[in-house]
């Protein structure tokens, strides 16, 4: 018989691997698991596409509002926004996975093993930041070949980026909001909550003039706002300015904050 | 001496104003398996949690395989393997990928990692669902697997939080082969259970756990002793011989008393030769028995010899069943 059982002798056995190690095989398990769920792989890949679908369709009059950019039309004006609303969304799902594995035990495993409770924390952002890229990247792709996408040169490129940034700060939001929740139900209730005036209070779907007064006031608080413009300069105009800056700036910060309570949350029992 | 694998000494734990575990000490020497036991709340999970690390305790220390669990966690958690309570794997990857993703975790290679989680397959018979989602398992598949998933590292240490419950008559004893098997090789158990026969066939020394306090300690047969409620249960061919058979019982110095359906008669047996009396007084009076055997005390004759009141327990036990039978109600 093997003795496959027993505890190893003298310094045969594994007593932890290095940070970069558990970061990537945590990650790869997260990624892993969205592979292997048809039916959560269908819902990463169509969500982007119904939201360019439904909006285009839907809101393609905005074109004729005061304000609205000439000469653009109504999908160039959607798709640099729709880049960074896409990229919330899966900033929103951060800490469905946590409070999923905190649920069904697994964080508690882990919690038992010799491993950084950090790199639990950073594996989980990192699986969604390849995520949502994946998702843009189909995004981008389907938006010039069906729905007549024309972004200016590789400016696209950038705003692609930046809506990275942007969704990987706000990502360490939620997953520190889900650390401190740790229900599935409440955290839900306070993502959906959230969602509203961050996309819905900024520029995205109309120029801001065309917003009524009090909205106009939220948008022009709410970090998105800085993000779309920044993203509309990037694919309209090819152009980088200071929004852009701005927006990575609030995203770092945003980020920063983010880490700090996700592990002080992380560490309360 | 021996070295101890597990040192608590006036572990204490609260939350808020609840007291969950009153100056527990418990000392585990190298190689044996302790069974802690207790009904539901006595504070066993609290204990394992804090031994473990997952918890910190209010006051007291620890030590487990030689280190503080409050100021080495990182070289404790190296050393242990924990099953909790409730099964702990990731349903959405397969049978083999939590194997591997443990022993990388723990710093094997990915090839090593592979070795492990193979054998481990192998040994908790889950090698032909190795390659299936852990979601598609069955109760007794996920707790081999969660099993599987602590003895990856080979860890000194293995703490079962009831492992037994809720596992059919032949996945428990399976279980309780492999538990006997790792303590062969020389692990550290520390079991948790609700069952005085688990504790009684795989623990070499036994703490009894109530209201977060020991009420008793002991090994098996000392505490059966203490408790001496060993039973002789005896069950008539004839219930017309009912009173017969009480009368020889009663002049061969037992105390038999019967059930209301007059088949069934039970006696205390207070002496290992009291069985033996029993069946020669019944032979000599010409009864016919369907069933004799010995019942060992449970876990309620364990309190009661205690003057432990097990009513609170049996006041949660009851609020369990009562919301089951609304949920099912309704
Ligand atoms: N996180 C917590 N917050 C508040 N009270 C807790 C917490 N965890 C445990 N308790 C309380 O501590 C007591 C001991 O709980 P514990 O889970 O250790 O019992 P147990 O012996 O494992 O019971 P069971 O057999 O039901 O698993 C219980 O009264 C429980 O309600
Ligand atoms: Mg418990």
């Amino acid at each position: 018989m093997s003795s496959s059982l027993a505890p190893a002798t003298q310094g045969a056995t594994w007593r932890g691997s290095s940070l970069y190690t558990q970061i990537m095989v945590l990650t790869g398990r997260s990624l892993r698991s969205v592979l292997l769920d048809p039916k959560n792989l269908l819902f990463t890949l169509l969500t982007p596409l119904m939201m360019l679908l439904l909006f285009s369709q839907v809101f393609s009059n905005v074109a004729n509002t005061p304000g609205f950019p000439k000469g653009v039309s109504y999908i160039n004006f959607l798709m640099p926004a729709t880049l960074v609303t896409t990229a919330l969304s899966a900033a929103m799902t951060a800490g469905v996975g946590f409070v999923n594995d905190l649920r069904n035990g697994v964080l508690a495993r882990f919690r038992a093993l010799p491993i950084n409770g950090g790199s639990i924390l950073a594996a989980r952002s990192l699986a969604d930041l390849v995520r949502s890229a994946v998702q843009l990247i189909i995004m981008i792709v389907a938006a010039v070949a069906v729905f007549g996408f024309t972004p200016k040169g590789f400016g696209v490129a950038g705003a692609l980026l930046l809506a990275l940034i942007v969704g990987w700060g706000l990502g360490w939001l939620f997953l520190a909001v889900a650390t401190w929740m740790r229900n599935p139900e409440t955290l839900q209730m306070f993502t959906f909550l959230a969602m509203f005036p961050l996309m819905f209070g900024s520029s995205a779907y109309m120029p801001l003039d065309g917003l009524p007064g009090w909205m106009q006031f939220v948008a022009t608080v709410n970090p998105l706002t800085y993000a779309i413009d920044a993203s509309r300069e990037l694919t309209l105009q090819g152009t980088i300015s200071s929004t852009a800056f701005t927006s990575i700036g609030i995203s770092l910060v945003i980020a920063a904050g983010g880490m700090v309570f996700a592990a002080k949350g992380f560490r309360r029992q | 001496m021996t070295e101890l694998m597990i040192d608590a000494v006036r572990i204490t734990k609260k939350f808020g104003k609840m007291t969950a575990l009153d100056g527990v000490d418990l000392s585990v020497p190298k190689g044996t398996v302790m069974g802690l036991l207790g009904h539901n709340g006595a504070g066993k999970t609290t204990l394992v949690n804090i031994l473990s690390t997952l918890t910190t305790a209010t006051s007291g220390t620890a030590r487990v395989a030689g280190y503080d669990v409050l100021t080495h966690g990182h070289d404790v958690r190296g050393r242990i393997g924990l099953t909790g309570q409730f099964a702990s794997v990731d349903e959405q990857i397969t049978g083999l990928d939590n194997l591997v993703l443990i022993a990388r975790l723990l710093g094997a290679s990915p090839k090593q990692a592979r070795r492990r989680a193979e054998e481990l397959l192998t040994v908790f018979d889950l090698t032909a669902a190795g390659g299936r989602k852990a979601q598609t398992y069955s109760g007794g598949m996920r707790r081999r697997l969660d099993l599987a998933a602590s003895l990856v590292g080979h860890p000194d240490v293995i703490f079962l939080d009831e492992p037994t419950t809720g596992l059919d008559p032949s996945s428990r004893n399976s279980l309780w082969e492999i538990v006997e098997r790792l303590v062969r090789e020389g692990t550290t158990v520390l079991l948790t259970t609700q069952y005085l026969e688990e504790a009684d066939r795989l623990a070499d020394r036994i703490t009894v756990l109530a209201s977060g306090r020991i009420v008793a300690a002991g090994t098996a047969d000392q505490l059966k002793g203490d408790i001496g409620t060993r039973t002789i249960m005896l069950t008539l061919a004839h219930p017309g011989d009912v009173t017969v058979a009480m009368d020889a019982l009663k002049r061969a110095g037992l105390h038999p008393s019967h059930d209301v359906t007059r088949r069934k008669i039970s006696s205390p047996a207070v002496a290992s030769t009291d069985l033996i009396l029993a069946v020669r007084a019944l032979d000599r009076a010409g009864v016919m028995v369907t069933e004799l055997g010995i019942s060992e005390p449970s876990l309620d004759d364990v309190y009661l010899a205690l003057n432990h009141d097990p009513k609170t327990d049996a006041d949660n036990a009851n609020a369990v069943t009562q919301i089951i039978k609304a949920i099912s109600a309704a």
